[in-house]
């Protein structure tokens, strides 16, 4: 008796598992019916999120001699450093806040420095080796393909980055 | 019978909750694979001066006792990386020592990992002083 009631249930499994509704809530993204999901960010991700797109405004407010914005650009680029190292304390097994830091540490204080002094040309200088940090640490990630640069024109049309009096 | 009934029923409701599961994929958002190494857990580390600056370029060997050696350089961040000795190598056997023409070796540490994860490298920092 058991025996037909373990056929019977597996026989229903088999059904249940294929039957065409389930296949045609099943896509390769996933599950329409499925709970949501907790976004969880990765390393690339975060880049893209977080770094890149602050290291680019924080240039073009910088070119612009707008010091204001580029202290706030500034200070987001670093926040992002620190959420981006918190949510990914290692990539790969390397040390990613020591690898910030030996990167960028010393970089951004000299940004700072140069925003606080309102000189455009320490702030060339300095954003220039922040830069060569951020293609360091691609290179030591073995990513050295991704090569950053100082951009040079706006990639975000809709805000003015020139300075307001 | 109804007990066995009931049993099955739970069983295959886990099993679908279970599949159903793994048909939803990760949460994760990007491409960061993970590539597993098989030659046992590598070793890296920063070569810093005495007050912590990262020092580019500095020798680091890295040594499997009485076997084998690896000598390379630091990059610009002052980090090393080598790969791993094998499977059969004893981390505790492996010895890193760094140098630097104007530079002597003041002290090695070992940084201990929170995590037995063999893909999280070995981790030894070495620390030098100008002479």
């Amino acid at each position: 008796m058991s025996k037909i009631v373990s056929l019977i249930a597996v026989a229903a499994l088999a059904i249940l598992v294929s039957s065409p509704d389930r296949a045609a809530a099943q896509t390769q993204y996933g599950d329409a019916n499925a709970q949501p999901a907790p976004f969880n960010p990765q390393m690339a991700a975060l880049m893209s999120m977080l770094i890149q797109p602050r290291h680019a405004k924080l240039a073009l407010a910088g070119q612009a001699e707008n010091w204001p914005l580029a202290g706030y650009s500034l200070k987001e680029l670093r926040q992002g450093f620190v959420v981006a190292a918190r949510a990914v304390p290692r990539w790969k097994g390397l040390p990613v806040p020591d690898l910030f830091d030996a990167a960028v540490d010393q970089p951004l204080k000299l940004v700072e420095a140069a925003v606080k002094l309102q000189y455009k040309r320490q702030f060339d200088e300095a954003f220039g080796k922040l830069t060569e940090g951020c293609n360091a640490c691609h290179a030591t990630t073995e990513h050295a393909y991704i090569v950053i640069k100082v951009p040079g024109a706006s990639a975000f049309p809709n805000q003015d980055f020139e300075a307001k009096r | 019978m109804r007990l066995a009934l009931r049993l099955t029923a739970t069983a295959a409701a886990i099993l679908v909750c279970a599949l159903s599961a793994a048909w939803a994929g990760g949460a994760g958002f990007g491409d960061d694979d993970d590539d597993s190494d098989e030659a046992g857990p590598s070793y890296f580390g920063f070569v810093r001066d005495s007050a912590g600056a990262t020092v580019p370029n500095a020798k680091v060997t890295v040594s499997l006792k009485n076997r084998i050696s690896i000598v390379t350089r630091t990059d610009a961040l002052g980090t090393y990386k080598v790969p791993g000795f094998g499977r059969e190598a004893d981390p505790k056997d492996i010895e890193v020592s760094c140098d630097k023409e104007g530079y002597k070796q003041l002290r090695v540490v070992r940084r201990s990992s929170p995590s037995t994860d063999p893909k999280i490298p070995i981790e030894t920092e070495c620390t030098l002083q100008r002479i």
